[in-house]
This record gives structure tokens, C-alpha cells and sequence, in this order.
């Protein structure tokens, strides 16, 4: 590249400790894939690995989506609500019309208008995303009961189930929807005018306004993207398991989030990406599918994946300290 | 109380703090290069020296915030070795910051004594905490009230809120970090009050400034830094603003502005003209407010400005003075009650940022950090964003046509430290502000709107700062800066408007600029013939 202002380069060890820190989630994630191919039996199984990537096929929709929104400085934790009754909305539709197309649709745009309903309260209103998103929450959530009218919701045809469960090359079509999208996700933030003027409203909103940056409508439509993901993610769940089921259920969007996280996107906003996502997505995947292959118990199983997650944290925060 | 001028020749030999070959390195950067500096104990200590010096990490490894890496600290001829702040506090030293640290929704007597509240039973005992709160006010003579909280503060009190602080801990040494920086002209005389009321209580104090008339004025004694060395250890009655410069620079500066623009042809038509504009900030900061509008008032009417290609006006006033508001209006950073703004004739209509970059102005704020840049983001980002639209094909931003802009305009702009990728923080403060004028320096720009366009910014980039500017002007851009600096404004522009209490007080041009005089019609006629008497 030709850069005049290239003069003060970081020098030696100094340099490989960034690189270190700063790809650090790359560097675990392939020694966990290294270690359980080495140990464990079963794991590298093609079997076994279509299944993580179907397992997980729900969480990467909603969660490369929600990057967006926490780069932009925002907390959507109506992802769980959204995901909950979107598939709802959607089954009603199928009962009504027996149309899929209608029903994924209808689900699809169920989330879109929730998230562009939060977005507009947390731009205008100027209310704290999270507080926003978890009243809007119980708001949906109720929703969910009133559409199912509080009963486990069916499709009325067998066709539904082919949302989530056609294979395609070996591959759910699960799995092949949440790469689509991961893959939008990471070119919307990462190539396009919009991405950085996510980073930059993250970054420094003030800043961002200043320099021509229509930072209310950037946070209207990246909530808006966070429901309409949460929504497909819902249904899509709803189609692996062809039904649907009312409850007020927030673990979906912890997943979420720790995946983010994991992947090393700052909470505080302006800094991160969807690739860290789906790294982090599946770091913790595979942790899980390691335990389950080596049978221990699923309680451990939490309290070592809630100390994963403040690990992967701290280390974000020391990170930042040590660049201050 | 003792007398200073009788009570300095006592202390005159003794060291209070005592640097010896300290050296201190980050990464690749020798921010400290065995510097020795004795500190004489009740005296005022000024450490003068560009950004990036070392004069901070001076004031950093004797609190305790950095360790050394070779030589020692010295404190009343014991060695010490301080690992932490608290390890330096518990030794007398305490730092006021550039950046306060005050808990900001408790009251001023809650901050004083945070953490060495009188208790009786584990309990606070308040009456007790009120008593020594006076006694502390009347031997500092700093007027404030303690139940006010700290949040609803100006920065000059806070400040004080800090000193006050410091001395509750019985302090004997008090680093004070760029303390000047934020505060105006009058802010500024009663902090020198305080800091000289602080060596007459026999505590010393390490101040750390920009502002070398006022270290000559406040110090006894000056250390001199550059490039992590210190180049003099002087005292100010052998010292001149410009022999300081000269020792900071290395070099003798040939004036410290470059040669003014030709004045502009006054028969062009404006590059912005701006007709009854009424900040809406201005008018809701006073108390009376809409009810009683005072019996002249040509605020009401608005104000008008017109600006010529090429010319530079300033804006000179007070802190609160409605500059910053009015400029940042015309921007439609903030909203206006009324006003029309024009670019090249052309009405903007409703002001919003983006329509006034749309139509070729451009904003540099007065705070880079909170206003102006996405700190974590690299350089090219930074540089790039309201440019976007030019580089971007079917919504992708086209990398190399946007490495290509962001060259060219930091390479104008004389940006240096960093490469396109660099986040901006790792930039020293000079080249973070020449970011800023990067990010407007394209050629659709019109009118370049600085406000305090070298704040915390070291003497070299301010020169090349200036240099912008007027080649900027020479350009043909109009340029609208608002400087607490006088000689600043003096030294650029070609016309300097005065504003008080959200007017303009009286405008001068460039043969007419003299800094008295301005001064004198900022404060108001009235309080500058108080102040002379």
C-alpha cells in the first residue's frame, strides 16, 4: 500500500502480542477443534459435524444479525421474545392459509416490525436499548400467548418441517439459510457504507452525527434486522421441530449474546465483527459437543461455560486497558 | 500565613522530590530518557514541554501510575519506589488529572472526603465531616458550596473540588496536569490564586502546562522537556517565552504564524452568509429567558455574518460567550430558534449537519475525542466517513478508491505516527486533530468551520495547524475559527468578531487586531475598567 503516513510500526514482541490478543478468538478455537479431533472419538465424524452446524444454525442467524446492533451500541435482548412468537404468528398463518411461503413471511416481517418498534423507542425516545428491549419483550412474549391462544401450535401440513429439514448437499437447509444470512451479515457491516456508519454511530455517535451520519435511522435499522433475524431464527426452530410453543423463555438471546461476545465484540459498542461471531458461535459449539461426547454431566457443563464466557470477557477488557 | 517571597530562601535547599536518571519506556517509544529534576519542597515547579515530551509521564511515575523502568524517585531524600497511586498517595502525592476523577452525583463535601470520611461507629458522622469542611474552605479562601452536587459544576470548579480534596489528605505535593487547559481567561487567574495560596501552605506543587506565559508568571522553578529529555532546568526570571520555545523545539521559530493571505476581493459573493440566526442553546441558558427579554436586545433580532472566499474570521469571547453555540448552529449541530444560513447564495433551509456538508461546510469540533473522532476506529475511517458516498459502488465501499482519498488528504494534512489502519488513539493529540482537518480537506469543501481548532494540541503540529489554515484560505475556502487563544487569532485571521453574552460586541480588522483590546471588549468595557483599577 502506498501510505506516507506509514512511519511508527509497533516493533517485535510487542507486535506479535497483538496479533495474539487480537485474533485471539482464531487461535482458541482452532486448538478446541485440534484437541477434540485428536481426542475424541467420534468428533470429527461427518455425522457429528453436520449436526453442530444444524445445531447451531438458530443461534448464528439471530446472532451475526444482533453484531450489527451491538456494534452500533445497542442491546436487543427481544431476541428470545421475537424468536418466540415469530414462529407463532407464523404457524397461524400456515393454519389459516396453508401456505409456508406465508407463513415464513409473516414471521419474518412479525420480527421486522418488533425490532423497527424497539429502534425507533431506543433512537427517539432515547431510552436505554437494554431497558427498551426487555419491556418490548414481555410485550411480545404476551403476544406469543395470545396468538397460540396458550397452546403448542402444529402446521397443518407436513410441508412446514421442509423450512429447516431439506438437505442440499448433505446439508440442512438449516444450516444453509444461517450461512446465507452470517454471510450478509459480515458483507453488510464489513463492505458496505451502511457497515461503517454502524461502526461509526458505535463508535461515537456525536462524532458520527457530526461527520453526516444519520445515527437514528442507523439504530432504527440495525434493531429492525436484529428482529427480523430473530424472527427467521424462530422459525426456522419452529420447522426443526414442527411446532411451536408459547412461553416466556429468555435463554435464547444469553446464548446470543455469549456467542458475541466469546467472538470478542465489545458491549460497549464500535468495535468487532460477524466473522468473531461465528467463531465464537462455534468455540462454544464445540465445547458443548465435547462434553456431550465425553458424557459430563450438564450442569458442569454450565458452570464451565459461564466461566468461558468471563474469561473471553476479561480478556477483552484487559485487552483495552492495556491499549488506554 | 508566611510570607513566600520571606519563607522561599528556607526552603530553598531542600528537595522535596528528587528525579535521578529516571527513564521510562512504552513499547517502542522512549517516553522518558533519564531525566533528573529536582523538586524544591513549597515551591511551584512548571514542566514545560511539546505533547508527547514526557512531561505527563513524569508527573505519572512520581505518583505512582508508572513505575520506572532505571533511576529513582527521591522523596525527602529517601528513595522510593512507588508501585501503585495509593503507595504515592499514602506519601504525600496526589495529581489532579486532566481528566477530573470526582464522583459526580454526590455533593462537593461527599467527593472532599471520599474515602477519609470522619466516622464514629462505622458510621459517617456528618456533623463532623461539615466542621472540617469549613475549617478547610477558610484556610484555602476557595469559595463553593458543599452541598451543591458535582455533576451541575463548570470545570474550574471541579477543579477546585479536586485542590480542596488534595489538601483534606494533607498533600504535600500536588501534580496538576494541564489544570489550565479547559478554563477561560478569568477561570484561569483564580486558579493562579489558589495554586500560589498552596505554596504559601507550604505545599508544592508540580504544574504541568501548555501555556508558557503562565508558567513564567506561576513557577519558581522550570524544567524543560523534550523527547523524553530534560533539555534545561531554568528558573523564570532567566526565561522568555521564546527562549522556552526555542528549548522545547530545538529550534528557533521564525514567528510562530505563517504569513496572513492576501486579503480578499470584497466584491465576490460570500462563501457563507448567515442572517438572523438565533442559537437555541443561547437563549435557554438565560435566566430570565423568554418572559423578560432584556429592553435592547439585538439578539433577538439574530446575528449576521458574511464570509468572503479566502477570508479567515475569528471568533473571540469568553467561555459561555455563545460562540461555540453559534458556530455550531450554522452547522446545524444544534439547533437554531430562526436564522437563515447561505453557502455560495444557495439557502441550506433547515440546518442538520448533513446539509450543511452537502452544500461544502465542514466542522471541526472543539472536543476531538467526544465530538470529532471514533477513537477505537482506524485513520482511514475516521477520514473517510463523510466521504463515503464517493467511494462507495452498488453500497461497497471500494477500498482502494478510499485508501487513495485517505493518502491524499492526511498526506496534505501532514498526518504522521500511524499508517490508513491505525486506530486514531494511538495517535499523538496534534495528528489527531490534523486528522480532522484531513476529514474536510476535499475538494467540494467551501467553508471550514474550527472550534478551538489547537486545544491540546504541542507547538509544532500548532504551526503546521496553522499552515493548514491559511493555505486552506489561499484555496479560496472561507474560514470561521473560534479560539480562546488570542494571539492565535490575532496571528491568522483577517477580521476577529468579539462576542459577549450571546452578541457580537464589536468586530476589528487585521491592521486594528490587538489582543488588549479584544480582551477588553470580551469581558465587557465595564468589567475591564474594574479589573484595571
Amino acid at each position: 500500500m502506498t501510505d506516507p503516513a506509514a512511519l511508527l510500526r509497533p516493533s517485535g514482541a510487542s507486535r506479535y502480542l497483538g496479533v495474539l490478543a487480537r485474533y485471539g478468538i482464531v487461535w482458541v478455537t482452532l486448538a478446541l477443534f485440534v484437541l477434540l479431533a485428536a481426542t475424541t472419538d467420534g468428533f470429527l465424524a461427518g455425522p457429528n459435524l453436520r449436526n453442530v452446524l444444524d445445531q447451531q444454525a438458530t443461534l448464528l442467524i439471530a446472532a451475526s444479525v444482533a453484531t450489527l446492533t451491538m456494534i452500533a451500541g445497542g442491546f436487543d435482548v427481544s431476541i428470545s421474545a421475537v424468536a418466540v412468537a415469530a414462529p407463532l404468528v407464523a404457524l397461524r398463518v400456515e393454519n389459516a392459509t396453508g401456505s409456508v411461503v406465508l407463513a415464513l413471511l409473516a414471521g419474518c416481517v412479525f420480527g421486522l416490525v418488533v425490532g423497527a418498534a424497539n429502534g425507533s423507542i431506543v433512537a427517539f425516545a432515547r431510552i436505554n436499548s437494554f431497558i427498551t428491549t426487555l419491556a418490548t419483550s414481555f410485550v411480545v412474549f404476551g403476544i406469543g400467548y395470545v396468538v397460540s391462544e396458550r397452546s403448542i401450535m402444529r402446521p397443518s401440513s407436513d410441508s412446514f418441517r421442509s423450512i429447516a429439514r431439506t438437505r442440499v448437499a448433505e446439508l440442512t437447509t438449516a444450516t444453509w439459510i444461517s450461512l446465507a444470512v452470517v454471510v450478509v451479515a459480515w458483507i453488510t457491516l464489513a463492505g458496505t457504507r451502511f457497515g461503517r456508519h454502524v461502526y461509526a454511530t458505535g463508535g461515537n455517535a456525536e462524532a458520527a452525527r457530526l461527520a453526516g451520519v444519520r445515527t437514528r435511522q442507523v439504530v432504527v435499522v440495525v434493531f429492525a434486522l436484529s428482529g427480523l433475524a430473530a424472527g427467521l431464527a424462530g422459525v426456522v426452530a419452529a420447522s426443526r421441530t414442527i411446532s411451536a410453543t408459547p412461553s416466556d423463555d429468555f435463554s435464547f438471546v444469553f446464548g446470543v449474546i455469549a456467542a458475541i461476545v466469546v467472538g470478542g465484540t465489545s458491549i460497549a459498542g464500535g468495535t468487532g465483527a460477524v466473522w468473531r461471531t461465528l467463531l465464537g458461535a462455534f468455540f462454544i459449539a464445540f465445547m458443548v459437543n465435547g462434553f456431550n461426547l465425553h458424557a459430563i454431566d450438564p450442569i458442569w457443563q454450565r458452570i464451565i461455560q459461564g466461566l468461558v464466557i468471563l474469561v473471553a470477557v476479561s480478556t477483552d477488557a484487559w485487552s483495552r486497558a492495556r491499549r488506554a | 500565613m508566611a510570607d513566600p517571597q520571606l519563607a522561599e530562601p528556607a526552603h530553598a535547599e531542600r528537595a522535596h522530590i528528587e528525579l535521578r536518571g529516571v527513564s521510562k519506556r512504552f513499547g517502542s517509544t522512549q517516553a522518558v530518557d533519564c531525566a533528573d529534576i529536582v523538586i524544591r519542597r513549597g515551591c511551584i515547579h512548571g514542566l514545560v514541554g511539546e505533547n508527547g515530551a514526557g512531561k505527563s509521564t513524569v508527573g505519572k511515575v512520581i505518583a505512582g501510575v508508572h513505575t520506572a523502568d532505571s533511576g529513582t524517585v527521591v522523596v525527602d531524600g529517601r528513595p522510593c519506589r512507588f508501585r501503585s497511586p495509593r503507595q504515592a498517595f499514602s506519601a504525600g502525592i496526589t495529581t489532579i488529572a486532566q481528566e477530573l476523577a470526582l464522583v459526580p452525583d454526590r455533593s462537593v463535601v461527599d467527593n472532599v472526603f471520599l474515602g477519609v470520611e470522619s466516622t464514629r461507629w462505622g458510621f459517617v458522622d456528618r456533623g463532623d465531616t461539615l466542621r472540617r469542611f469549613e475549617a478547610l474552605i477558610e484556610r484555602s479562601g476557595i469559595s463553593i458550596d458543599g452541598d451543591a452536587s458535582v455533576r451541575q459544576l463548570s470545570v474550574a470548579e471541579q477543579q477546585r473540588v479536586e485542590i480542596l480534596r488534595a489538601t483534606a489528605r494533607r498533600s504535600e505535593l500536588i501534580i496538576m496536569d494541564e489544570p489550565s487547559a479547559r478554563l477561560s481567561v478569568e477561570e484561569r487567574d483564580q486558579l493562579h490564586r489558589l495554586v500560589r495560596s498552596l505554596r504559601d501552605q507550604n505545599i508544592t506543587v508540580l504544574f504541568i502546562s501548555h501555556f508558557l506565559d503562565e508558567i513564567l508568571d506561576l513557577a519558581d522553578d522550570i524544567t524543560v522537556m523534550r523527547d523524553g529529555r530534560v533539555v534545561k532546568n531554568t528558573e523564570p526570571s532567566s526565561e522568555t517565552a521564546g527562549s522556552l520555545v526555542e528549548a522545547m523545539i530545538g529550534r528557533k521559530l521564525e514567528g510562530n504564524f505563517p504569513p496572513k493571505p492576501p486579503a480578499p476581493n470584497p466584491d465576490q459573493r460570500s462563501a457563507l452568509t448567515v442572517r438572523g440566526l438565533r442559537p437555541a442553546g443561547l437563549t435557554g441558558s438565560r435566566p430570565v429567558g423568554r418572559a423578560a427579554p432584556p429592553a435592547e436586545a439585538p439578539s433577538s433580532a439574530g446575528l449576521d455574518l458574511d464570509v468572503l472566499p479566502g477570508e479567515i474570521v475569528g471568533i473571540a469571547g469568553l467561555v459561555g460567550s455563545g460562540r461555540t453555540e453559534f458556530v455550531r448552529s450554522i452547522y446545524g449541530a444544534d439547533s437554531a430558534i430562526t436564522g437563515e444560513v447561505r453557502v455560495r447564495g444557495r439557502d441550506l433551509g433547515r440546518l442538520h449537519p448533513r446539509r450543511a456538508i452537502r452544500s461544502g461546510m465542514g466542522l471541526i469540533p472543539e472536543s476531538r475525542k467526544e465530538q470529532g473522532l471514533m477513537m477505537d476506529r482506524s485513520l482511514r475511517e475516521n477520514v473517510s466517513l463523510p466521504h463515503l458516498r464517493g467511494v462507495t459502488r452498488a453500497g461497497l465501499v471500494m477500498r482502494r478508491a478510499e485508501s487513495d482519498l485517505v493518502a491524499e488528504t492526511t498526506a496534505n494534512a501532514r498526518v504522521r505516527g500511524g499508517g490508513l489502519d491505525t486506530p486514531v488513539r494511538l495517535l499523538s493529540g496534534g495528528n489527531q486533530q490534523k486528522c480532522l482537518f484531513a476529514r474536510w480537506m476535499s475538494p467540494g469543501l467551501r467553508v471550514l468551520i474550527a472550534d478551538e481548532p489547537t486545544r491540546g494540541v504541542d507547538i509544532g503540529s500548532k504551526r503546521s495547524i496553522y499552515d493548514l489554515i491559511s493555505a486552506a484560505a489561499r484555496d479560496g475556502l472561507a474560514v470561521l475559527i473560534v479560539s480562546s487563544e488570542l494571539e492565535e487569532l490575532v496571528g491568522l485571521c483577517h477580521r476577529v468578531i468579539v462576542m459577549r453574552e450571546g452578541r457580537f460586541a464589536t468586530e476589528f480588522s487585521h491592521p486594528q487586531l490587538d489582543e488588549a483590546q479584544i480582551l477588553r471588549y470580551a469581558f465587557g468595557e465595564e468589567a475591564a475598567a474594574r479589573r484595571a483599577s
